[in-house]
């Protein structure tokens, strides 16, 4: 009967729309009678810290250019803007077929080109060049993982691979033509055959010293090319990447300029491309297969900054060896994992964004018999799914900075370090956003459904990520390799660490105090103490492992590979540890009191919500059963104290309204019958 | 402040026809330009007619040849030069809260622009729900030259005309007349002067505050005006061209270098007028309507109040003093040197506009201007 009533009684009031939020001003006029939209900003309260400094400390750099490339793309009707509850959003249509959007997408590049968006991308030299692509590549990833990738693969693989393999005669004859997009490049490496496995490729190439030419081959079905971005219908060139062999001798990979359409779009003769198909994401993008039968190029196109063949056809290379020649290779391919990490993350603030704005406007549910509903995020459970998130997205932007800075300032000794943390962070990084995409379309309800939502529609768009430029398990598996490797050097020599962050392994070992308070769990010293703890017993134990395996008579190799479960776990460890010194380092450099308070409840958060998560810490007894009960209620309290400036941590992150959706705003006004 | 009150009462007509309350601006000589008993007096109508659920429609229009030339801006010259900013705050202040109410007001508000709309002026006109315009009517922003920037909100407005027409607006001062603001999305109706005083008489008896229904009122009178073949507006690609750029410079060179095959008047009259405005108030307005885009109304209004708080102080240049005297008080049209565009100034100008739109140092007037705009808010749209 009790049920009944208040049953009742919300639906009276709704009918009388007599709760406080309608009784002013609804007579007369002719809004909804049961629901009314507030803004978030008038129920929240004002920004404890100023939102443009935090954005500046997130965003990092280039902010104006960021801005100025938000503004041309929602001035132009290319970008599809559409007006919804009175506002305009700039979305792609993703209904449009595979086709449709591929021609869209080109389009989309020609307006930025005519702008001058892509201005020094590949002829500027210098940090200041460096940083302003990078800006300008995510603030296009903000309105469409397609025509970032498309220019991606345009600029950082084509142009890359001209960059830092070829040399002077290439860059003469090639980056200014593609900078303006006189030839549109892209990058032929994997096959159907081998993907991460790249030295595996089957394509070949031999060379004819009579007419000076290579003559490359597809010689069977398995090393036709695949998944190649611009190949199916717009690209004019291509990097090939294909076995050299000279007089017999395999020289292993290397890379080639190859033409594989005129001018008009027509297929150069003894190519043949065929079409990848329609795609769970990324439809703006033309991937292709490409065959090459018995395809002649100049001796010119061999990208020679590594090795070279001489006329005569002599095979000449510096780097003896073939490993690292190899290696050389693959430098390229760090940028492409840079800017993939990089755009997990603004991926993930956006679905954030949308999110939480819609749970500070969308109610469900009385908890009080005349009470208004609840707010979705006035619920500690709707709390404890996002804000932790919103917490990790934070951590994470600024490993995602360092690495940014880590790749613009490369030298050769930080190559190696680089490979690492790119590896790490990309995989980290992009898993984040899937499991961030999922839980905010669920956050969403139905509503999270609506490919105008983005939400749902970017799960398809990014889920790749954790695939191209290296399968994220087997790139944190060279971590783990890479630690290990330095664990046995460090370890035979009888030398200190000095290298990938391990110098904590020369010191003692941290001791976790046995009853861990409340100021202990939010100290600094303590989340850095525990998280170094797990990554060194847990690189102790790998190596005990590794090396049983190895005196039971397996292999190197194998002994790692049977290793995979420590090896998953260390990998874990080793990037958490990484994010989280990052992290400190840009809390350090804050001066601002409140945006310094509200970094450090935001570190907590990751932390604490690190050790709740991964079981590793129960498992190896890092922490003890209460003690990870501690760390529970702890997470209880830090997301009821995140969750008054929910909105300002996401209007923190920059992104523009208009490359939101509507239900970030008005969704009343949105859904009515005159919109 | 009694006194204030009843000169102000004849500045402001209100008259009440049923459901309907037709508000006139009254100082025809002055080009109804609003001063701070006017601003008080309007929002305690806009007040009223909130709270009044028999009122479901307003209209706005001006008493002679203006509908409002902007804010009194010659009474903040006269504080400043007493050294007074702060009480030019004061007038501003008044001035954002009116139209902030008037931009998020929650019953239908019909603007009538039968003749001359400039700076803030403009606001009032342009954020109601629908707006009239006329063969008399004339619009501009003539902020830039005067030492300030297009602002009262209009940086949300500018930013979202078509392509970049709101940036060639703000920045050369243009001139529009009813057609082009039709065209440009800044009208929504066009009727002829004529026929102003039947559409008065058919809105008395609407008795809605439909929109759909106040709309297709107004549509009886009204009609499409053909623009002139000169206007800027036909000339919208190339507009989008200049205007785009990312800075004030890369956009004066860019119309430079149209004007070497291009001769038409837009153009010329455009680098002249870029070249004679102030180089501080050209920057702040390019940033400001750049940033407007990326940001809701009330995030506009805010960000502005700050902006035109710097620019009262003369912290990056004292434009605003000289400018406003040259032209509108000692009208001598020559602003003392600063005003005069001068290659050195532009590193400095840049320098210091960064500050302008970022909200150091103006945490309390912020705070306390934010607060009583969600106040409003919620007393005015719920």
């Amino acid at each position: 009967m009790e049920k009944v009533n208040f049953r009742t009684q919300v639906l009276t009031r709704h009918l009388l729309n007599n709760d406080h939020r309608g009784t002013a001003a609804t007579a007369g006029i002719s809004t909804s009678p049961c629901l009314s939209y507030t803004p978030p900003e008038i129920s929240s309260k004002p920004f404890p810290f100023d939102v443009n400094s935090m954005r500046k400390l997130m965003d990092g750099h280039n902010i104006e250019d960021r801005d100025w490339l938000f503004n041309l793309m929602i001035q132009s009707n290319l970008f599809n803007p559409k007006l919804r509850g009175g506002k305009i959003f700039v979305v792609p249509d993703y209904n449009q077929s595979m086709e449709q959007q591929r021609e869209i997408t080109m389009k989309r590049i020609q307006y930025l080109l005519d702008h001058g968006v892509f201005e020094r991308w590949l002829t500027g030299k210098g940090f200041d060049a460096e940083m302003r692509k990078l800006a300008l590549l995510e603030v296009i990833e903000i309105f469409d993982h397609s025509l970032a990738i498309k220019i991606g693969v345009h600029f950082f693989l084509w142009g890359g691979a001209i960059l830092f393999f070829g040399t002077k005669r290439h860059h003469d004859k090639w980056l200014k033509a593609s900078e303006d997009y006189h030839i549109k490049g892209c990058f032929a490496m994997t096959e159907l055959g081998h993907g991460s496995n790249v030295r595996g490729i089957e394509t070949i190439t031999t060379y004819d010293s009579k007419t000076e030419e290579f003559v490359i081959n597809t010689p069977c079905e398995s090393a036709q090319k695949y998944w190649i971005g611009g190949a199916a219908n717009h690209a004019t060139h291509t990097v090939v990447f294909s076995q050299l062999n000279i007089d017999g001798n395999n020289q292993g990979v290397h890379a080639f300029i190859t033409q594989i359409r005129d001018a008009d779009g027509n297929i150069c003769p003894n190519i043949r491309i065929a079409d990848c198909g329609h795609k769970i994401g990324l439809n703006g993008v033309d991937n292709g297969r490409i065959w090459f039968d018995n395809v002649r190029i100049p001796r010119e196109n061999l990208l020679n900054s590594v090795a070279d063949v001489s006329a005569d056809g002599k095979y000449l290379s510096a780097i003896k060896d073939p490993d690292q020649r190899f290696g050389a290779f693959m430098a390229p391919l760090t940028s492409g994992r840079v800017t993939i990490a990089l755009s997990a993350i603004y991926s993930t603030k956006i679905s954030l964004a949308i999110a939480i704005r819609y749970s500070l406007t969308r109610r469900a549910f009385s908890i009080t018999p005349n009470g208004d509903e609840v707010l979705l995020l006035d619920y500690p459970s709707h709390q404890r799914r996002l804000l932790p998130l919103l917490a990790k997205t934070y951590a994470m932007t600024f490993a995602g900075n360092y690495l940014k800075l880590l790749y613009v300032k490369r030298t050769p000794q930080l190559i190696k370090t680089l490979h690492v943390v790119s590896s790490a962070l990309k995989a980290i990084l992009t898993w984040h956003n899937m499991r961030t995409l999922q839980e905010c379309r669920e956050a969403c309800g139905g509503q999270g459904l609506k490919t105008e939502n983005r939400i749902g529609q970017l799960k398809g768009e990014f889920d790749v990520q954790s695939t191209f430029e290296g399968d994220n398990n087997v790139l944190m598996q060279q971590v783990s390799k890479a630690m290990l490797a330095e664990y046995v050097a460090a370890k035979r020599r009888n030398k200190p660490f000095k290298d990938l962050g391990l110098e904590h392994m020369n010191k003692s070992c941290p001791v976790i105090p046995s009853r861990l308070t409340n100021s202990t769990l939010r100290s600094a010293q303590f989340q850095i103490d525990i998280f170094c703890l797990r990554e060194r017993d847990l690189l102790n134990r790998f190596a005990i492992e590794v090396s049983e395996n190895q005196a039971q008579g397996e292999s190197k190799e194998s002994a790692f590979i049977v290793g995979y479960q420590l090896a998953e776990d260390l990998g874990r460890a080793y990037s958490d540890r990484l994010i989280l010194q990052t992290f400190i380092e840009a809390e350090n450099n804050v001066t601002d009191t409140p945006l310094k308070e509200m970094l450090g409840l935001i570190r907590s958060m990751y932390v604490l919500v690190s050790l709740d998560e991964d079981v590793a810490f129960l498992r190896y007894g890092y922490l003890t059963v209460e003690a990870a009960a501690t760390v529970r209620k702890e997470i209880v309290k830090l997301c009821a104290e995140i969750r008054p400036h929910a909105l300002s941590l996401v209007s923190s992150f920059g992104i523009p309204d208009a490359f939101l959706s509507p239900i970030a705003f008005d969704w009343v006004a949105a859904n009515s019958w005159s919109n | 402040m009694a006194s204030l009150k009843d000169s102000s009462d004849d500045h402001v007509l209100v008259e009440v026809k049923s459901s309907l309350r037709k508000l006139t601006l009254n100082r025809p000589k002055q080009l109804n330009v609003i001063t701070f008993a006017m601003g008080s007096r309007v929002l305690d109508i806009f007040a009223e007619c909130a709270k009044d659920s028999s009122v479901k429609l307003i209209i706005i229009k001006g008493k002679g040849r203006a509908f409002c030339a902007g804010g009194d801006v010659a009474a903040v010259l006269r504080d400043i030069s007493q050294g007074n900013w702060r009480s030019g705050e004061v007038i501003y202040r008044k001035a954002y809260t009116v139209n902030y109410v008037i931009a998020t007001y929650i019953k239908p508000l019909v603007s009538i622009v039968n003749g001359l709309v400039m700076g803030g002026g403009a606001s009032a006109a342009i954020y109601g729900t629908f707006q009239v315009v006329t063969e008399n009517t004339l619009f501009a922003m003539p902020e830039t030259a005067l030492g300030s920037f297009p602002d009262l909100g209009a940086s949300y407005y500018l930013s979202r005309l078509p392509g970049f027409f709101g940036e060639y607006l703000g920045l050369t001062g243009a001139r529009l007349d009813g057609a082009e603001m039709f065209a440009c999305g800044l009208a929504t109706h066009f009727v002829p002067s004529e026929k102003l005083s039947l559409l008065e008489e058919a809105l008395e008896n609407v008795d809605s505050s439909d929109p759909f229904v106040i709309s297709s009122t107004i549509s009886k009178f009204s009609e499409v005006p053909n623009l002139t073949e000169k206007s800027a507006y036909n000339r919208l690609n190339t507009i989008n061209k200049c205007f785009s750029q990312r800075t004030v410079e890369e956009i004066v060179a860019a119309l430079e270098k149209e004007a070497v095959d291009n001769k038409e008047d837009w153009i010329s009259f455009s680098i002249k007028s870029l070249k004679k405005a102030s180089p501080t108030s050209l920057k702040i307005t390019l940033r400001s309507i750049r940033e407007g885009r990326l940001q809701g109304i009330g995030q506009c209004f805010v960000r502005e109040f700050r902006m035109i708080c710097h620019v009262l102080q003369g912290e990056t240049s004292n434009d605003f003093y000289e400018g406003c005297r040259a032209i509108l008080l000692d009208k001598d049209r020559k602003p003392k040197s600063p005003l005069v565009n001068k290659e050195e100034r532009k590193f400095v100008v840049a320098a210091n506009t960064r500050h302008l739109t970022s909200n150091k140092g103006h945490e309390k007037s912020l705070g306390g201007f934010k607060i009583q705009f969600n106040k409003l808010l919620i007393i005015l749209l719920l």
